[in-house]
C-alpha cells in the first residue's frame, strides 16, 4: 500500500455547475497529522472541496487525491478510511441512536463499536432515544461518532458547528481536539466562523470567490504577518517588499496588513501583531473600521 | 445494507400493508359469504347457460345481491398505483434530506447503495401485488364463473397486469423524486402520472394490444353463446346507430344487454368486434410486459440519474 505524504491533495481543481464553477482552481496539498481549519465565506467553495474529496461529487477539472488515491474510481478502498461529516450533520432522524450505531455497524467493514458506545454513554444520551429529539449538539456528537467509530485516518467535518450554539460548540471541537490527541488522524474542518478555530487547528486554508487565498501553518501565518501603522504613504512602496493584504488610510495616518517577507526594517512604521481572525478577516476582504489616528 | 434500506421502507411497508390489511378485512368476510350464496343456490349449474328460468332468478338474485359491493371493488384498481408511488418514498427522502450524503460515506459504494434500495422496495412491490392478486381471483371466483373475467375491474385486479402496474407506478415516482427530490410532490405527480397512463391503456390501447375477433349475426336471433361472456368493443347494425364503446373491460356492454332502440326488421344484422375470454392471457401477459417494460426503462433512469447527478 502506497503511503503519500498528504492527506489530502488538490491540483486545479474545479467544480462547475451550470456555468458557475462553484470551486475553480484550487491548487492545495494538506499534510497527514495536521488539523486544518478550511475557512471561507458562505459559498467560498468549501463544501464542494469537501464533497469532491470525500467523492460524493465529480470533479470538472483538475484532480483530487486522498491518501494517495482518487476517492471516486478508488472508492471501495478510500472510503474506510475516511470520516465524513456533511454539512447539517445528517441523520436518520427516526431511528433510535443505537439504531443509528447499527448503520455504522452494517455499512462500514472497520468498525469500533466500543468506542461508539463509550462516546454515546459520555454524551449521556439513552441508546433507545429517537435522533430526531435529540439538540442539535447531540445529534451533531453522534454523527462525528459514526464518522470516529470508522477509526478513518482522515476525518472531514463540513461546518460542523455552523448550527450550534456557542457551548454546544465549545463541545464539539473540544471532542475533535480530544481524539486528535489521542490517536493519528488527519482532521479538516471548514467553517465561516474564525473564533475558536485557532485552539484547535495547527493548519488554515482560506478559500474566498472559489479559490485558495493563503494556505499554511497557523503559528507561520501568525508571525508573518504584521499590522503596520505610518505616516501617510503609497502602499506600493511596501508592496515592493512584502504582501500588502489590506490598506486603509486617515487624513495623516497609512495602516496596512502584510505578510512580511522577513523583517521589516523601515523605522517609520510602527509594527503590531494581529490575531488570526483578523488575518482571515483581510484575506476575505472584509471592511474594518478604520483605526483612528 | 439490506437492513439499513429495510428499515428506513419500515412507515411504507406499514401504511402499504394496513391498506391490504383494509382490503383483506373487506374482501375475506364478503368473499365467503359470496361463496357460500354461490354454492347454495348452486350456481354453478347455471354457468355458461342463457339465464332463464330459475336459474335467471337465481343468478338476478345473486348479482343484485353483491352488486354495490362489485362495482366498488373496481376503485380498487388504484391499489397498486398507491402501493407503488409509496414503496419510493424511502429512496427519494434519503435524497431530500440529504442521509445519502451519509449512507455513501460509510464503507459501501453508491452502486451497491442504489441496487439495494431499489430491490427492497421493488421485493415488497411484488410481493403486496401477488398478494393482492390472489386475494381478488379468489374473491370474485362466483363472479368469474358467472360472467367471466374480461370486465374491466376484475382484469385489472387478476392475472398478471397488477405487478406491472405496481412496478409502473415505483419507477414513475422515483423518476420524478430523484429530479425534483421533493418525496411530496413527486408522489402526488407520479400518482397523476399513474392515474392518466390507466385510463389511456384501459380506454384507448387495450383493445389495440390484441387483434379482437369479430361475429356478425341476425339481430333477431340471439347473439352466439361463444361470445356470451365477452367484452364488445363495438356493436354496430340497422338501428344501432351508436358504437358501443368499449375497451376490454367496461363491461357496460354484454351483448345480451345490448337491446335496440327499436323493432328491428328481421333481416338486419349485428356486427360485434370484441375480444373474447380467451384473448384474456394474451392480452394480460402483453399489458403486464408493457408495464413492465416501461416500469424497468424507469428505474434505471432513476438509478443513472442518481448514481452520475446526485452529489
Amino acid at each position: 500500500m502506497s503511503r503519500s505524504r498528504s492527506a489530502l491533495l488538490a491540483d486545479g481543481l474545479g467544480k462547475r455547475y451550470g456555468s458557475k464553477w462553484a470551486l475553480h482552481d484550487c491548487t492545495l496539498e494538506i499534510p497527514r497529522g495536521s488539523v486544518t481549519a478550511l475557512v471561507g465565506p458562505n459559498g467560498a467553495g468549501k463544501t464542494t472541496l469537501l464533497q469532491l474529496a470525500v467523492g460524493l461529487s465529480k470533479p470538472s477539472a483538475g484532480a483530487v487525491r486522498v491518501l494517495g488515491r482518487d476517492p471516486r474510481d478508488e472508492a471501495s478502498s478510500v472510503l474506510p478510511q475516511i470520516g465524513f461529516v456533511a454539512q447539517d450533520h445528517p441523520l436518520y432522524r427516526s431511528f433510535s441512536v443505537g439504531e443509528v450505531l447499527k448503520v455504522g455497524r452494517r455499512l462500514n467493514s472497520s468498525w469500533n463499536d466500543e468506542l461508539a458506545l463509550e462516546r454515546i454513554r459520555r454524551l449521556d444520551v439513552p441508546l433507545e432515544q429517537k435522533v430526531g429529539t435529540l439538540s442539535g449538539g447531540q445529534q451533531a456528537q453522534v454523527a462525528l461518532t459514526l464518522a470516529l467509530a470508522k477509526e478513518p485516518e482522515l476525518l472531514l467535518l463540513d461546518e460542523p458547528v455552523a448550527s450550534l450554539d456557542p457551548l454546544a460548540r465549545r463541545e464539539f471541537l473540544e471532542s475533535v481536539m480530544e481524539v486528535v490527541a489521542d490517536r493519528e488522524m488527519t482532521v479538516v474542518l471548514s467553517s465561516h466562523i474564525v473564533a475558536d478555530l485557532e485552539r484547535v487547528c495547527d493548519h488554515l486554508v482560506i478559500l474566498s470567490q472559489s479559490r485558495t487565498q493563503l494556505i499554511g501553518p497557523i503559528d507561520e501565518i501568525v508571525t508573518t504577518h504584521r499590522l503596520l501603522t505610518g505616516p501617510r504613504t503609497d502602499p506600493a512602496i511596501v508592496a515592493r517588499v512584502h504582501q500588502v493584504i489590506r490598506a486603509s488610510h486617515t487624513e495623516r495616518q497609512t495602516t496596512l496588513l502584510v505578510q512580511a517577507n522577513g523583517h521589516v526594517y523601515d523605522s517609520c512604521w510602527e509594527l503590531h501583531e494581529v490575531d488570526l481572525e483578523e488575518i482571515v478577516l483581510a484575506y476575505l476582504g472584509h471592511r474594518r473600521e478604520q483605526v483612528a489616528a | 445494507m439490506t437492513w439499513v434500506a429495510v428499515r428506513l421502507q419500515r412507515t411504507e411497508t406499514l401504511i402499504t400493508a394496513v391498506i391490504l390489511l383494509l382490503i383483506a378485512g373487506l374482501l375475506i368476510p364478503t368473499g365467503l359469504s359470496m361463496a357460500h350464496a354461490f354454492s347454495h343456490d348452486r350456481l354453478s349449474s347455471c354457468v355458461g347457460l342463457d339465464p332463464s328460468g330459475s336459474c335467471a332468478n337465481a343468478v338476478g338474485e345473486f348479482e343484485s345481491r353483491f352488486e354495490s359491493l362489485f362495482n366498488l371493488t373496481a376503485w380498487f384498481t388504484l391499489v397498486p398505483g398507491i402501493v407503488g408511488v409509496m414503496l419510493a418514498a424511502p429512496f427519494v427522502l434519503e435524497l431530500e434530506n440529504g442521509t445519502f450524503r451519509l449512507a455513501w460515506t460509510q464503507s459501501i459504494t453508491r452502486r451497491r447503495w442504489i441496487a439495494t434500495k431499489l430491490a427492497v422496495p421493488i421485493a415488497t412491490g411484488l410481493l403486496l401485488s401477488g398478494v393482492l392478486i390472489l386475494l381478488f381471483t379468489w374473491w370474485r371466483g362466483p363472479f368469474v364463473h358467472l360472467n367471466g373475467r374480461m370486465d374491466a375491474s376484475t382484469y385489472d385486479s387478476e392475472g398478471t397486469v397488477v405487478i406491472g402496474y405496481t412496478l409502473f407506478a415505483l419507477g414513475l415516482a422515483l423518476v420524478l423524486g430523484v429530479v425534483l427530490r421533493r418525496a411530496v410532490i413527486a408522489i402526488t405527480l407520479a400518482f397523476i402520472g399513474y392515474f392518466v397512463s390507466r385510463i389511456f391503456v384501459d380506454t384507448w390501447l387495450r383493445q389495440r394490444l390484441v387483434t379482437p375477433v369479430s361475429a356478425t349475426w341476425k339481430s333477431s336471433h340471439a347473439q352466439p353463446a361463444n361470445i356470451f361472456h365477452a367484452d364488445i368493443i363495438s356493436v354496430t347494425g340497422p338501428g344501432l346507430v351508436q358504437s358501443q364503446a368499449g375497451p376490454v373491460g367496461s363491461g357496460s356492454v354484454h351483448v345480451r344487454a345490448v337491446a335496440p332502440p327499436f323493432p328491428l326488421p328481421s333481416s338486419s344484422l349485428t356486427h360485434a368486434v370484441y375480444q373474447p375470454p380467451s384473448h384474456f392471457w394474451p392480452l394480460q401477459l402483453t399489458e403486464t410486459g408493457l408495464f413492465l417494460g416501461i416500469a424497468l426503462v424507469l428505474i434505471a433512469f432513476a438509478a443513472w440519474w442518481t448514481h452520475e447527478r446526485v452529489a
